[in-house]
């Protein structure tokens, strides 16, 4: 099957300033892609390039076996792109917004307006439409601003870090409008620097730094590959002690302590372990009051690869 | 048609304003209205006269001056002297109460003439000493016919009578050397040309404004990650602009032509102007757009250029009362051009023929214009 995006080598600079240094991936039909990297680290940059904004140095980018350059309409017609602007007229209203992006696209007169009505609908702003978009909150700007990209129904969406400066419920409602959108099948590509976004929505995540993908893969394959283990925190009362002595003897314990009520113990795959961790404390006869499992995350995979974490 | 969804846009967006609705529809009726008022058709001078109260020489005389002059009747020579020294009035005339008996007893009447010390008063002077002369000279020279000849005044006023009509009438041929620049011109054709012009480069000029907050708000970009090319967007960003120019030139053109009755000469010509001049507007909107960084910073500065280039030009003062080397520096403006050409339309009846000239150097400046905001604007909007 055709991937929607596949990006080669591609290289940018300005000046004496690599933005881009030869980022290469690819996204498959339906999959969630994110490019998770500091402020700086090259994600506009590449995706303006993706988004036919910008001719690259070297390298190529083609959207759903499409070439892009600045100048191919066909790919262009391919993607969708969220910018990390609010990229609407604020004087116009949403439905007139639409109109106006939808006639960029070719679309006109009642295939427009049902798709316009349609796109409203998905970002839950249908009862908004010809309320002028200055009126609206911050975060039902950002829905419009998805809700652009969304109109003439792209295999591949574009977000550049959507949620930049949106208060949480507004967030929120993005990031499940996103959700919503990835379950229907759209394959999206979502740029952040947010590790909890990065997570929560993409089924893989590339990480950008300086310009260059440093790795690359599923939120587990990029755990693993640090060789990080997970965390049980178990709050129990009994002979803590004891107890700890036990566990270090189960299969795929790394080590266990216990202080101050808590044994914490650090595994090999938790999900797996959490059973037979359990029944150690039920055979030493240790009443398990609370169980916290704790992951190494994105955040840390950051940090290994980088040395710096993700906000500096 | 994606350019002219662009320009649809732009124009929707302008008039959402309501601030812009004034200006592009309100503000230049008004000047419009405002300098024919005050400026436009002729200037009638207004005489003062005292005394009158039915005398019948004096009402001759005032009778014969009404032809010519405004005559407004004053109580008292205090409060018309008053007048003038204000510019109520351009001259007072004070009659003696008993004006006709005074003439028919063969006494020189005695009238008092006030005036300002200008060529306006002396001008006034001349044809009131005229009038008097007129109205008061027959019965004058009766008077003296009947006391000469022992006849009686109606029988002198007779013979008087027969020698005036002997008398071969002097034909006075007036004619004016050169052109009559402003000759036959309605009271407010002149205002509604030059406001037009004036207008229609401020409208143009001030949408640079609006093409930075579409770079400012990302919208252009966005538009650029569409299937529109950068030309379109261009392309379709000047028709924005060009449309709302010449928008306001047609609406100046239909409104002054049936609420004013505005002389536009050729209309045919007159839409050209107004396509052409509004075309330098809208390139000159562009370059605005794509050499400054913030709408407020191209806001105001169209302001600025729009009204100096105007007034240079000879939006605000016709150019034909420049100086010469100040006409010689107009030329470089467009307004000279647009307003020459509206003047051969209507002070000199030329025809399309005729301001092809005008056009010719009018497009000459939108293709340059254009030409350097293209290219600065490629460059901006797609880095």
């Amino acid at each position: 099957m055709t991937n929607v995006l596949d990006v080669d080598g591609l290289k940018r600079s300005f000046d004496d300033l690599v933005a881009v240094g030869g980022v290469s991936f690819s996204i498959e039909p339906g999959e969630a892609y994110g490019l998770l990297g500091p402020n700086g680290a090259g994600k506009t940059t590449t995706i303006s390039m993706v988004a036919g904004l910008l001719e690259s140095d070297a390298g190529s980018v083609s959207v759903a076996g499409k070439l892009m350059t600045t100048k191919s309409s066909d790919a262009k017609r391919a993607i969708g792109l969220v910018p990390q602007d609010l990229a609407i007229y604020p004087d116009l209203t949403a439905a007139e917004n639409l109109k106006f992006f939808g006639s960029l696209y070719g679309m006109r007169g009642a295939s427009l307006n049902e798709r316009i009505m349609t796109v409203l609908e998905m970002v839950g702003l249908s009862d908004r439409a010809d309320d002028r978009s200055d009126e609206y909150s911050g975060g039902m700007k950002r829905r419009l601003n998805i809700a652009v990209g969304l109109l003439h129904e792209p295999q591949l969406l574009i977000l550049d870090e959507p949620t930049v400066g949106v208060d949480p419920q507004s967030r929120n409602a993005i990031l499940e409008s996103v959700e919503g959108l990835s379950s229907r099948g759209m394959s999206v590509l979502y740029t952040t620097h947010y590790m909890e976004e990065a997570e929560r929505l993409c089924d893989r995540v590339g990480i950008i730094d300086n310009g260059l993908l440093v790795a690359e893969g599923t939120r587990r394959s990029l755990v693993d590959s640090i060789g990080q283990d997970d965390t049980v925190h178990v709050t129990a009362t009994g002979n803590l002690h004891h107890v700890a002595e036990l566990l270090r003897a189960v299969e795929g314990v790394v080590t266990a302590a216990e202080a101050h009520g808590v044994v914490s113990v650090v595994v090999d795959r938790a999900a797996i372990r959490l059973p037979s961790i359990l029944a150690t404390f039920t055979e030493a006869g240790v009443s398990v009051v609370a169980v916290e499992v704790s992951e190494p995350n994105l955040e840390a995979v950051f940090l290994h690869l980088t040395g710096k974490a993700l906000r500096d | 048609m994606t350019a002219f969804a662009i320009a649809r846009t732009a124009l929707l967006r302008l008039f959402r304003d309501r601030s812009n609705l004034f200006f592009v529809f309100v503000f230049p009726i008004a000047l419009v209205l405002i300098i024919g008022a005050q400026f436009g058709g002729g200037f009638e001078p207004i005489i003062g006269v005292t005394g009158v109260d039915g005398d019948p020489l004096a009402g001759d005389v005032v009778d014969l001056l009404d032809a010519d002059y405004g005559i407004r009747e004053f109580d008292d020579s205090d409060a018309a002297v008053l007048a003038v020294e204000r510019g109520y009035v351009s001259a007072v005339m004070v009659f003696p109460d008993d004006l006709s008996a005074e003439a028919l007893a063969g006494r020189d009447p005695q009238i008092g003439f006030i005036t300002q010390p200008d060529s306006s008063g002396q001008a006034i002077r001349a044809a009131a000493e005229s009038a008097l002369n007129r109205a008061i000279g027959p019965t004058a020279a009766a008077v003296a016919v009947s006391q000469s000849q022992g006849v009686s005044l109606e029988q002198a006023e007779l013979l008087v009578e027969g020698a005036a009509s002997a008398i071969a009438d002097v034909d006075v041929e007036t004619r004016t050397t050169g052109d009559a620049l402003f000759a036959d011109l309605g009271q407010f054709d002149l205002g509604a040309s030059s406001q037009l012009v004036l207008f229609v480069f401020l409208t143009g000029l001030v949408g640079s404004a609006a093409l930075i907050q579409s770079r400012q708000l990302g919208v252009t970009r966005r538009m650029l990650s569409t299937t529109a090319s950068a030309r379109t967007v261009i392309f379709g960003e000047v028709l924005g602009r060009w449309g709302v120019a010449v928008f306001q030139g047609i609406y100046i053109l239909i409104v002054t032509l049936v609420a004013f009755r505005v002389d536009w000469g050729d209309p045919i010509g007159a839409l050209m102007i107004v396509l052409c001049f509004g075309l330098v507007g809208a390139s000159a909107a562009m370059l605005f757009g794509a050499v400054f960084k913030n709408d407020q910073q191209a806001g105001g500065i169209s302001v600025v250029a729009a009204l100096g280039l105007a007034a240079l030009g000879g939006s605000m003062v016709p150019v034909e009362i420049f100086s010469s080397s100040m006409q010689s520096i107009a030329r470089i403006t467009p307004h000279y051009w647009a307003n020459d050409a509206f003047a051969e339309l209507v002070r000199r009846d030329g025809s399309v023929v005729d301001i092809l000239p005008h056009l010719g150097v009018l497009a000459a400046y939108s293709i340059v214009l254009l030409t350097v905001a293209i290219w600065r604007l490629q460059k901006v909007i797609t880095r």
